[in-house]
């Protein structure tokens, strides 16, 4: 089967400064991957570049197949591409049912679910984030912690073939990020849905779950292996030197 | 049945309003100008709401779009004077009214739209002020002279019809433009475009992501806010009153009273544009009585007390404290 | 014939546009740092001709002394208006500040008419003209030209030279940086408003000057819509583009007027107000930073 996604030789710049660098990757169905990077390696770029909010200069980004280099972040969504933010950016004065329901409404499914169908999809994806009691809450009230499994419903709610965490688990505290990473375990292979998770540091809890990590550094890759394997590698140890030990030991 | 009931039940406050001032205004003496006014100020809020409100792009150039439904009623009337079509002018006035409203927006909001915040807020200015002078500056329909068509209305209905159209039937068609308007609203607001529109309100990126095709959104609340605008316009302003001159019909003033009519009463809800209209005509009206000449001196400072102390305004409080009682549901 | 008009009507431009440019750098300085539009702008404006009115005719002065007169009046309303209204609406939509500083216009606007009465007003400073040639310009409005650029040059300095300035700038570019740099943020938005309105009312003086009979409580709507133009032709934030921006529109508005009255079926007047809101549309949206900021 072809890959879920592919990048060829994909570039970015702003002005004279070269954000991606020729990046090429695959991600395949259902498949966890992570990309570590560190501030300003180019990680945000390249979720902004697969999610549409840049184009880019060089090369192609394939979803299925089909070149979505140039199509709207709007459409990329309604064939299956999902997105979480670094910052969770919540529908402030919509209760997170309505917030959720958005994702359903709009989502790849979206064409044949209508306002009520969203709600119960909505509720059934709140139950199994562990939000129900605040199913009717204004999303502003919500803490930090909770406006991101809230985001995080209600972009599975869009029924993504792929879904892009920004550094979901930053902010968490261990026992948090332990029950986040199994619930998108458990969802990832109930939905099938891929998860590509960009985080800064080589997180024990991404690296457990992660089949695959890919090492950004000044825009371009210098890794995609197995987890185990690109923690060992002197590239990716070089580049973290002096950052990684506490985590990745 | 009764689902859909519930799901609509927001609306029927705002027709029990409306239709007290309709009966109010029917039944007392003297009253019926006041409350003629009063549903205008009403039917405008609910117009712009639905752009304003709902989307919380702020345009500065509303007032264009009622002028050039104001221009569509007069150009039509004036052009088919002669031709003996008798009501059907009117008909055909309103679709041009529509016509011209309609376009513009779609025009200005396929470019404008893509501008936020303030930028988007001067440029509609741009283009209310613009209009008026290209007007002008062409003599186009008369330029700065105007269209003066009381004649040809009388021609076209005979007197006693147009002018029982001035002081009567036109105050019933705003009643109507009102109605329509808010049902406009609830149906948006109950539908997929209702929640497209709050997403986009609050974060547009965000929005984007979820698969909104915000654009199309945008223009969609824009037009059908201009379009009623359009028909106000060829009501309130043409058939009531037979003249158009453009510093009058692009006068930015209407553009700030109908922000504040939305603003007073809760930008986004169903019944705010109407407590807001309420307020502010009642207002208006009171001071203009108590202390003639002074209405603005007084007026000016409490709107900006009122814009620190509400800034969800009335509706916008009230539902905050009691959004999720059982009244709640009533105000949206 | 028509090329002595033309080069008239370019100087008078130019001496214009100065005027213009000094009494735009206010809205841009208040939308620079607070990010909040003055919808009212023009009634502060106004409210410096009347300044000039007063010392002129009441007083018997010279205008120039107006002008330090109408700053500070400007300073203290623009810091009544900050501490009671603008400081509150700060974290609020846009919509609120469009519509307190339309409803600060119209406080002005009326106090004013309380006071003089809506009937147009003027005064001619009789300080003689210099003779260009093709044409002569007035003395007065020379001197408000002169005024205009010394008012911004020392801007300009005040600016670059002064912590305060210097603090205003880092605002400008980023509020959160300069609160971590221990920048007053608070302070720095009072004193941009209040500075902004000052600036504004006292351009008013200069700009009274040009309006021999044309100064009345209701005259700043005209100035608010030009003060738009201009500040997007500068790029909204930055006042020295505003001040550029003033003079490209004056030069502009004065210089197509003898175009457009040669068309015939045109209404000359109209169609430069035509033109120039045409203008502000299109650098809106092809150049929304201003035309003078290099990207």
């Amino acid at each position: 089967m072809a890959a879920l996604l592919r990048l060829e030789n994909v570039s970015k710049r702003f002005g004279g400064i070269v954000a991606l660098n020729q990046v090429n990757m695959e991600i395949q169905y259902g498949e966890f991957v992570g990309i570590v990077g560190p501030n300003g390696s180019g990680k945000t770029t390249l979720f902004n570049v697969i999610n549409g909010v840049y184009f880019p200069d060089e090369g192609r980004v394939l979803f299925e197949d089909r070149d979505i280099s140039r199509l709207p972040t709007h459409r990329r969504a309604s064939i299956g591409l999902g997105r979480t933010f670094q910052i969770p950016r919540p529908f402030a004065s919509a209760t997170v049912r309505e917030n959720v329901a958005v994702g359903a409404m709009f989502g790849s499914r979206g064409k044949e679910t209508n306002v009520n169908e969203s709600m119960l999809v909505a509720e059934s994806i709140i139950e199994r984030m562990g939000l129900s009691r605040h199913r009717d809450k204004k999303a502003e009230l919500l803490t930090p912690v909770e406006k991101k499994l809230m985001e995080i419903a209600r972009a599975l709610a869009m029924k993504p073939k792929l879904l892009l965490m920004d550094e979901a688990m930053a902010g968490m505290h261990p026992g948090e990020i332990d029950r986040l990473v199994e619930l998108l375990g458990g969802v990832a292979a109930e939905e099938e849905v891929a998860i590509v998770a960009m985080v800064e540091h080589v997180m024990r809890a991404v690296v457990g779950m992660a089949q695959k990590i890919i090492v950004l550094h000044q825009g371009e890759k210098i890794c995609d292996a197995p987890a185990q394997e690109a923690l060992n590698d002197p590239k990716v140890i070089e580049c973290y030197l002096g950052y990684t030990p506490e985590e990745a030991s | 049945m009764m689902r859909t009931l519930d799901k609509y039940a927001a609306i029927f406050p705002v027709l029990v309003v409306y239709a007290v001032l309709f009966l109010l205004g029917l039944n007392m003496s003297g009253m019926w100008q006041l409350m003629a006014t009063l549903l205008f100020y009403c039917a405008l809020g609910q117009a712009f709401n639905i752009f304003l409100g709902m989307t919380g792009y702020v345009d500065f150039g509303y007032v264009a779009f009622v002028g050039m439904g104001t221009y569509g009623m007069a150009v039509t009337i004036t052009s088919l004077a002669g031709t003996g079509l008798g009501g059907l002018t009117i008909i055909a006035g309103y679709i041009m009214a529509l016509a011209f409203s309609g376009l513009l927006s779609l025009a200005v909001g396929a470019v404008a739209l893509r501008l936020r915040g303030a930028y988007f807020a001067i440029a509609t200015i741009g283009v209310n002020e613009g209009l008026r002078f290209l007007i002008e500056g062409t003599n186009l329909w008369g330029g700065s002279g105007g269209i003066i068509f009381t004649r040809q209305l009388n021609d076209i209905l005979g007197k006693d019809a147009s002018s029982a159209l001035a002081t009567f039937w036109a105050d019933v068609l705003v009643l109507i433009i009102a109605v329509l308007a808010a049902i406009t609203t609830i149906v948006y607001m109950r539908s997929k475009i209702g929640y497209a529109l709050t997403a986009l309100r609050e974060d547009e990126d965000a929005a984007k992501v979820m698969g909104i095709n915000v654009t199309m959104f945008k223009i969609l609340a824009f037009m059908t806010s201009a379009c009623f605008a359009g028909l106000l316009g060829a009501t309130a302003w043409a058939l009531k009153t037979p003249y158009v001159f453009p510093p009058e019909v692009f006068e930015i003033h209407y553009t700030i009273e109908a922000i504040i009519i939305v603003m007073l009463g809760g930008a986004g809800t169903l019944l705010g544009p109407v407590a807001g209209g309420l307020i502010y005509g009642i207002g208006k009206y009171v001071l203009s009585i108590v202390l003639p000449g002074f209405q603005l001196l007084i007026f000016a400072p409490l709107i900006i007390i009122i814009i620190v102390a509400f800034p969800d305004g009335v509706v916008g409080g009230i539902r905050n404290k009691f959004g999720h009682t059982a009244l709640g549901r009533f105000i949206l | 014939m028509f090329g002595e008009q033309l080069l008239s009507n370019l100087a008078q431009g130019i001496v214009l546009g100065c005027v213009y440019g000094v009494a735009t750098m206010g809205l841009s300085l208040i939308f620079g740092v607070l990010k909040v539009v003055n919808v009212g702008h023009g009634a502060f404006i106004m409210v410096g001709c009347f300044v000039t009115l007063f010392f002129f005719n009441s007083l018997g002065m010279s205008p120039f002394v107006a002008i330090p007169a109408a700053f500070l009046l400007g300073l203290g309303i623009g810091y009544v208006f900050y501490y009671s209204a603008i400081r509150r609406l700060l974290k609020a939509p846009e919509l609120s500040t469009l519509l307190a500083t339309f409803y600060m216009g119209v406080i002005l606007q009326e106090v004013v008419k309380l006071i003089y009465g809506s009937e147009y007003r003027g005064f001619r400073w009789k300080v003689g003209s210099l003779s260009l040639g093709f044409t002569s310009l007035p003395m007065a409005k020379l001197y408000a030209a002169l005024g205009s650029i010394a008012v911004a040059l020392i801007l300009y300095a005040w600016f670059r030279k002064t912590r305060a300035g210097t603090a205003m700038r880092a605002v400008v570019e980023d509020d959160e940086g300069a609160r971590v740099c221990g920048v007053n943020v608070g302070g720095v938005y009072a004193m941009s408003f209040a500075l902004g309105i000052g600036l504004t009312v006292a351009s008013g003086v200069m700009l009274a000057m040009f309006l021999p009979v044309g100064i009345n409580p209701y005259m700043g709507a005209e100035y608010t819509l030009k003060a738009f133009v201009i500040a997007v032709l500068g790029g909204l934030a930055s006042p020295y583009g505003a001040f550029f921006g003033g003079l490209i529109f004056g030069i502009i508005e004065n210089g197509s007027y003898t175009f457009l009255a040669a068309i015939p079926g045109v209404e000359p007047f109209g169609m430069t107000r035509f033109l120039s809101f045409a203008m502000l549309l299109i650098i809106l949206l092809i150049r929304p930073t201003g035309l003078l900021r290099a990207k």
